[in-house]
């Protein structure tokens, strides 16, 4: 049973998916940040035997939260390729072109593929989209009236018990302004923040999202 | 020419030199001139050079009666050599004696530092004797040709065989041995080993499995035997003296008398972060040492350590502090004391280490011994009986490591290509492989070509290509180069070189402690407070500051673990002191007060006693468990227990060892009478308990670093170039996870595991020691708070983690860390 957590920001209603997925209910809108397809075959190209099943799982992945949400809009926050063009990109044109709802992509850092491609497949390609207050951009932004929805960091925090335990998990961190998303793909890696005082985090889990205060 | 009148040539020149041949040296010439392989035992500083290069050139003599007009180019024989420090004293040992006698041989060195230029002209030339390191000889197996530049040699020797021995440098020699044997067409193997426990064992990894070269071969003693003294510093006032810690700086001020009775001192210390502190606490104390005190350590610039070991032969220095990169090789005749700083872990460390004084011939090496902590005092008086009784431990070799045969493979890819059925002869042929399976090299096989074990549509994975006549063979230009980069056995952290800003190259650092300063920060380096300017392309550059408080780099060394010879010794001692024995050495009765403490709290447990201590803390439930088996065992027995106690009921553990107990920390009190009553001891189930325990903590996949990157699955990058492999950087840890979710059936990922009991935690020992434990009573003592024993360990900070709660239970009951402002 999948357990996800929603908050409000700026009156708008988000739901956060164990996943790493958010839900932006009033728009109808998913977002997902860092998947970075093709990765593995970018590896597996320059001689480095990542096991080739991990490449079906993202897809997997992105099925289930489809389905969970049925969006009428899917929006990628960023570092959705690795990096150049491999044969992932047929696995991806194949998919793509099964799902209903509209694509847009804001473009990262990774994101070294020609916009025309995207285009190709019906992908809106935009470095940034404002809607209403909210921005939604790759990188983490601080700007004027607006809330900033991102990725980029693939954040994870280290949470401390008693006994000297300690453990780090993949998470969603929200500061006062802004909204950062967990990688999303299966072969990305988390970074670990020190969150301040008024941030808050969601940590994942493989099927619950539990907000930590 | 015959052997007697090659003889005459050695003898008359060791006589030209006032020298008279060991009958080691002349049992070597002869059983080389026979034709044999061997393996010589003798310590440094012994002549072993010349028990070897002079048959190898007296050969040469006698396949060319003309030698002293015609010389015949090639080369001839091949020194390995683990460390490149040692390479020029070698050469320079060896052409004294060529030079000397007129044969016109000629000797080259070729490791890490050697310039491009001489590279390209040796290919051009092969010297006769090429000096050179493992990882280098690799290299030359990965360029083309390398049948043809090796067809002459008659002998490869390789030098402080104990050293690679129980490493993967010593698999990437038998790899390269196996090969050297079939294109080489009269090789004569022979290897140079300091005392160790398994001699025999190590005689038998060298020459391989086959029944030919092990019958065609001798083991040389030279039994030279050396008077060893150790004497240990013994605190003034044991009350105030710490229970834990591994500093030393407390008795700083009895460091001081011993250095100025000898001409030079080295002070040995265990990691390099300690050898800093040393240096740097020496001087503030005594600033009137300043020009004649000197720190030596690995991550020093190479021209520095140079010169600190050129200054210790000028007698130049009073004292050096060091770490083991002064452990082998180069002698250094001034050298008169040697004190070790905290305990040595090993006895034959140690004796490695004492040799280092009194290197010449009648003279006795002295050694002090340091404590750091009260207890330390007990592996002191241990030391002093395994010196007296001359026990020496094993080095462990390998078995069946496919990360550096994956690695070999691409290497002979890269050059020439190979055939797998003649190369699966000669790996099967090496002591590490000589149970591997047709089935294994195919998965091998399978994974350097495809990157998995079946042919899939759309793949790309590129590495070693198939020929039409049966060659594997690596055709891309760029795959041949990211792996002539990676050869090598030696897994490290990424270093950045520090620099001053106005220029000048201080040494390397790890990047993991530089990413945890910010500019402004200062450190010690290398002697010296420095403050971060910036770190630009891998570089860290620095200024000089006044500042007097700074941070110490810690490295990462591995922490070493008693071996269970010392641990033997260690037990005894403690059993003594249980006892109210009257012999009992200086050390222990200084410790008397400790004991006294111990033994109101608790007890010293005796042979048949095996004490758990439980009490409670700020921190959580402790118990606390005294094997006294040294560090490897305590972390395999400490994560067994704690998986055994979690079967019981939900628990999340966080486990610290050493070398005398490992401790379970939890914030749920354990049911201690239900762990006796279910007898978590039993050695029933253990290997099926420990693989499940090591599943639920992060030892395999520590092990899985230098397996990935050994392999090829991590590419370390380019060296002192901004990094140029794009999008190709990816942790090991990452890696291991997508193998164990998605290919958990990987040779190499296995290889994570079984690296993880055999050399970490020591099956086989575990064993005997459950078994010895089973034999003795438990004694559970409930304290009120940490006993004197118990102190070292709880307040280690480095730990394992075991669970079997829920992930999210653990979460809801954890908080987070929050940054510090």
């Amino acid at each position: 049973m999948i357990k996800t957590e929603t908050i409000n920001i700026n009156k708008e209603t988000f739901t956060l998916h164990p996943s790493g997925a958010m839900y932006w209910k009033e728009k109808k809108m998913l977002l997902i940040a860092d998947v970075h397809l093709g990765k593995v075959t970018h590896f597996r190209k320059h001689g480095s035997a990542i096991p080739l099943s991990a490449i079906q799982y993202n897809f997997h992945q992105l099925d289930s939260v489809l389905l969970d949400f049925k969006p009428e809009v899917l929006c990628f926050l960023g570092d959705l390729f690795h990096s150049y063009i491999n044969s992932e990109w047929q696995l991806f044109t194949t998919w793509i072109k099964n799902i209903t709802p509209k694509v847009v992509l804001v473009t990262g850092n990774h994101d070294i593929i020609s916009p025309s491609k995207y285009e190709e497949i019906n992908i809106n390609v935009t470095a940034e989209w404002l809607i209403d207050s909210i921005l939604l951009t790759h990188i983490p932004e601080i700007r004027e009236h607006t809330f900033n929805i991102s990725g980029h960091i693939h954040p994870g925090i280290r949470l401390k018990g008693l006994g000297k335990q300690s453990i780090s998990v993949p998470c969603f961190i929200k500061k006062k302004n802004q909204m950062i998303l967990p990688a999303f793909g299966t072969f990305t890696g988390k970074y670990i923040i020190s969150p301040n005082k008024e941030d808050q985090a969601f940590v994942i889990t493989k099927d619950e999202v539990i907000r930590i205060d | 020419m015959n052997r007697k009148e090659l003889y005459t040539i050695a003898e008359n020149w060791f006589e030209n030199q006032f020298w008279k041949p060991f009958p080691f040296q002349r049992q070597t010439w002869s059983a080389f001139l026979q034709g044999k392989n061997g393996l010589l035992n003798a310590p440094t500083g012994s002549g072993k050079t010349y028990a070897l290069w002079i048959p190898i050139v007296l050969d040469y003599i006698k396949r060319n009666p003309e030698y002293t007009s015609k010389h015949k180019k090639g080369l001839k024989a091949i020194w390995i050599t683990p460390l490149k420090a040692l390479s020029v004293e070698i050469k320079q040992a060896t052409e004294r004696f060529v030079e000397e006698l007129g044969v016109p041989l000629t000797v080259g060195i070729r490791t890490g530092d050697t310039s491009q230029k001489e590279r390209a002209a040796q290919k051009r030339t092969m010297p006769d004797l090429l000096i050179t390191t493992p990882e280098s000889l690799q290299l030359l197996l990965a360029s083309k040709g390398y049948d043809k530049t090796f067809k002459d040699v008659t002998a490869v020797v390789i030098d402080e065989w104990h050293e690679l021995l129980g490493s993967k440098r010593g698999v990437q020699m038998e790899l390269a041995l196996s090969r050297l044997r079939i294109v080489s067409n009269s090789l004569r193997i022979w290897g140079i080993s300091a005392t160790i426990g398994n001699l025999e064992q190590a005689r038998e990894v060298l020459l391989g499995t086959s029944l030919d070269a092990i019958e065609n071969s001798v083991l040389i003693k030279a039994n030279i035997i050396k008077k060893i003294k150790v004497k240990s510093i013994i605190p003034k006032e044991m009350e105030t003296f710490p229970w834990r810690g591994h500093l030393g700086l407390h008795l700083l001020e009895e460091v001081i008398p011993i250095i100025g009775q000898s001409k030079t001192t080295l002070l040995f210390t265990n990691t390099r972060a300690q050898c800093e502190i040393w240096f740097q606490k020496i001087l503030e104390r005594y600033p009137e040492f300043a020009g004649e005190i000197a720190m030596h350590h690995g991550s020093i610039n190479k021209e520095t350590r140079l010169w600190v070991e050129h200054a210790i032969r000028n007698e130049s220095l009073k004292a050096v502090v060091c770490t083991s990169s002064l452990d082998l090789g180069v002698d250094f005749a001034p050298v008169e004391t040697i004190i070790q700083i905290g305990g040595p872990k090993g006895v034959a460390r140690f004796l490695q280490r004492a040799g280092r004084s009194g290197h010449q011939p009648g003279k006795e090496s002295v050694i002090y011994f340091l404590p750091t902590h009260a207890i330390e005092l007990v592996e002191a008086s241990a030391l002093q009986k395994a010196v007296q009784h001359k026990i020496v431990e094993d080095r462990v070799p390998y078995l069946n490591s496919f990360d550096v045969l994956v690695q070999y493979l691409t290497t002979l890819a890269v050059s020439d290509g190979f055939y797998p059925d003649q190369i699966f002869s000669e790996v099967k042929g090496t002591f590490c492989f000589q149970s591997i399976t047709e089935e294994q090299f195919q998965w091998v096989l399978n994974f350097i070509t495809l990157g998995s074990q079946s042919l899939q549509s759309y793949d790309e994975y590129k590495k070693v290509d198939i020929e039409p006549d049966g060659r594997f063979k690596v055709n891309s230009r760029s795959v041949a180069m990211r792996h002539r980069l990676q050869i090598g056995t030696i897994v490290s952290d990424a270093v950045l070189t520090v620099k001053y800003m106005k220029g000048g190259y201080l040494g390397s650092i790890e990047e993991w402690f530089i990413s945890k300063l910010k500019p402004g920060d200062v450190f010690t380096f290398a002697g010296r407070n420095l403050e971060l300017f910036r770190v630009k392309n891998m570089q860290v550059l620095v200024r000089k500051s006044k500042q007097k408080t700074s941070k110490v780099p810690s490295w990462m060394g591995g922490r070493m673990s008693f071996s269970s010879e010392m641990s033997n010794l260690l037990r005894e001692e403690l059993y003594i002191s249980s006892s109210a024995n009257p012999k009992v050495s200086k050390e222990l009765k200084a410790l008397t007060h400790i004991f006294d403490r111990q033994k109101k709290e608790s007890i010293v447990p005796g042979p048949d006693e095996f004490l758990i201590e439980t009490f409670k803390t700020r921190d959580g439930h402790h118990a606390v468990f005294y094997p006294f088996e040294g560090r490897f065992v305590h972390e395999a027995l400490g994560s067994l227990i704690a998986y055994r106690i979690s079967l019981l009921a939900p628990i999340s553990f966080s486990i610290a060892f050493n070398d005398y107990g490992f401790e379970l920390l939890s914030d749920q009190e354990i049911d201690m009478q239900q762990v006796l009553d279910n007898n978590l001891f039993t050695t029933a189930y253990l290997s099926k308990d420990l693989r499940k325990s090591l599943n639920a903590t992060e030892m395999a996949r520590r092990k899985f670093r230098d397996i990935a990157v050994i392999s090829g699955l991590v590419f370390t990058g380019y060296p002192d170039k901004l990094l140029k492999s794009k999008h190709l950087q990816s942790s090991s840890q990452l890696l291991f996870n997508v193998f164990k979710d998605y290919e958990s059936s990987n040779l190499l990922y296995q290889q994570s595991f079984i690296e993880t009991f055999e050399h970490q935690l020591q099956e086989g020992r575990l064993q005997l020691a459950m078994e010895r434990i089973g034999k003795q009573t438990i004694t559970w003592k409930r304290c009120k708070k940490p006993t004197p024993f118990s102190f070292p360990i709880i307040t280690d900070r480095l730990r394992e983690k075991l669970s079997s709660e829920k992930l999210v239970d653990r979460i809801r009951k954890m908080t987070i860390q929050l940054e510090k402002s």
